[in-house]
């Protein structure tokens, strides 16, 4: 490929990925992807590739002028043409490429079958228990409830409070046919380590709900022992169907 | 019935694609900071100043590299072609080594997450610990290999720069020269992180981590289960003791310390990168020399910290 070309392509690259980073930020899907924490890094990324795109379409345009000046150069030129490949830009368009023709989907339950998940997770930040305890119990998210069935001793202040959690469908096939499972991903670092969280719970009508749907699930909490643990499940009152929440993981 | 194996098909592609674009965005920064930081060190780093600040003994240039990442907070995508353009400025093999084992982990930023995520305690404390250790074994393991051609690859050299003296030019010419040399590292480094983060998807959506999860008990096995599970994520080191915590009850203390010391040493996507600086056989030792380092030390942990 030619010296000129190559820089050009290099520039166009870089350029598109920065702009691919910029969509995904402003259609609000980057959380798809990576933790929330972390999107002033991929404002870096974009300022860095922009950089990187100028410095590399002004050294085409001056390696240019150069060749024209320097016929010696001839012979290191032809040297230079193996290393001026497409292999290279060929790689890094394949993170474009998939970016654009598969649609983008956070983690759902295809995820949830090959990853498994958990009804009683110890995960929990040093610190963050005490607030998350004293929080009003309507505004727990599956996180929280799962963290106070595995850090409280005494779960009697628990039981019997109003839940009202926000998640998607999961049947996994093995609940009896009035239950199912409200699930989140919680989101660590990216997508590759989500895992999926999930609270029982029991309504007439579980059957009828389609897997990934995501609702809204009212009702009292109550401690039920499995494998010698005591996790949570949410006896349904009520349960309203809910527009995908714009963060569709959790945040440990 | 065709239509829902398609379907099937489809829904795998879709979770492919948001972990390997997750592996992706989350990495595209460090990458970009680890080649910018070998751009700066080619221009503005000379030779006599590289011999002056490490040690030339074997166990004194080992220990040198490892803290080298104080001073260069890169985590483990970053740290290969910086690692590799410090051993074009004449830094040690020995040296090379440890700061490449070490430096995901020991440094600032690194050692805050974890901090963050566990406490100033005990995990923290063994964490680095094993890290500084590791790291300086097989450090001073490559000190006696002399001939760096023996375990090097020859570095790509830079494209279309001729070289010229670097010290006459101006300051605005060697960043300019800085960012070419970025750019040409980040598409040849770029290259292998999404070859890395397309096994590490792959393998993320055909094996069932559930399975994987469910055998791991038992002292050998957990640890066995844990290691494994650091080279399938392939998880930045900023952020793995974060992940790690999700494990805290499942599995002992002794697993989840030898997921944080062997996470950010190797994994697909930075094997991959290590085949872009050492020969194939040396990337073979620098896999399994930390590899039964961990599971040893994990062992030992289970049977000590029940």
């Amino acid at each position: 490929m030619p010296h000129k070309m190559y820089r050009y392509f290099q520039a166009l690259i870089l350029m598109a990925l920065g702009f691919f980073l910029g969509f995904k930020i402003i259609n609000g899907n980057l959380s798809w992807y990576i933790n929330q924490r972390f999107a002033p890094l991929t404002f870096l990324a974009i300022v860095l590739l922009s950089i990187l795109a100028t410095a590399i379409a002004q050294h085409g345009e001056r390696e240019v002028e150069h060749h024209h000046h320097d016929h010696g150069h001839d012979h290191d030129h032809d040297h230079e043409h193996e290393h001026f490949a497409g292999g290279n830009l060929a790689f890094l368009i394949i993170p474009l490429a998939i970016g654009i023709l598969i649609p983008a989907r956070p983690l759902d339950s295809t995820a949830l079958s090959t990853r498994g998940f958990t009804t009683s997770s110890a995960l929990v930040t040093s610190g963050s228990s005490s607030t998350t305890f004293e929080s009003n119990a309507e505004q727990r998210t599956i996180l929280d409830w799962i963290k106070i069935f595995n850090y409280e001793t005494d779960l009697g202040p628990y039981i019997g409070q109003q839940a009202a959690v926000v998640g998607f469908v999961y049947h996994d096939g093995k609940l009896p046919v009035d239950q199912f499972y409200v699930s989140r991903f919680v989101v660590s670092c990216c997508s590759a380590d989500g895992f999926a969280l999930a609270m029982v719970t029991e309504w007439p009508g579980a059957a009828n709900l389609e897997q990934d749907t995501w609702v809204l699930v009212r009702g009292p909490v109550q401690a039920v022992e499995k494998d010698g643990r005591n996790i949570p499940v949410i006896q349904a009152e009520t349960i309203e169907i809910v527009p995908a929440p714009d963060q569709p993981y959790l945040y440990p | 019935m065709p239509g829902s194996l398609f379907a099937w098909l489809w829904e795998r592609l879709n979770l492919f694609a948001t972990v390997f674009l997750g592996i992706f965005i989350e990495a595209v920064p460090y990458l970009l900071l680890g080649t910018l930081a070998s751009g700066l060190v080619e221009m503005f780093v000379n030779r006599e100043q590289m011999a002056r600040l490490i040690p030339r003994g074997g166990l004194g240039s080992a220990l040198a590299g490892a803290v080298l990442g104080l001073a260069f907070p890169v985590c483990e995508c970053g740290v290969i072609p910086l690692t590799r353009r410090l051993f074009s400025k004449g830094l040690p093999l020995s040296a090379g080594v440890a700061f490449l084992l070490a430096a995901p982990v020991f440094n600032p930023i690194v050692i805050f997450s974890t901090a963050a995520a566990f406490g100033w305690g005990r995990m923290l404390f063994w964490r680095l610990g094993l890290t500084l250790v590791f790291a300086v074994v097989v450090g001073f393991i490559f000190s006696f290999e002399k001939d760096g051609g023996k375990v090097l690859k020859v570095a790509a050299p830079v494209l279309d720069l001729q070289p010229k003296p670097k010290v006459s030019l101006p300051v605005a010419e060697k960043m300019r020269q800085a960012l070419i040399i970025a750019t040409d590292e980040f598409f040849e480094m770029g290259r292998y992180l999404i070859v890395g983060a397309m096994l590490a998807a792959a393998m993320q959506t055909f094996v069932p981590q559930a399975s994987l999860l469910a055998i791991g008990n038992g002292p050998l096995l957990s640890v066995l289960v844990m290691l494994t599970l650091a080279i399938v994520l392939s998880i930045c080191s900023t952020v793995d003791a974060f992940v790690a915590l999700g494990f805290v009850g499942s599995f002992s203390f002794g697993s989840i310390l030898a997921f944080l010391v062997f996470g950010p040493m190797v994994d697909i996507k930075s094997i991959m990168m290590y085949r872009q600086v050492f020969k194939s056989r040396v990337v073979l030792y620098l896999v399994l020399l930390p590899f039964l380092m961990s599971l040893l030390s994990g062992l030992i942990f289970n049977y000590l910290v029940p």
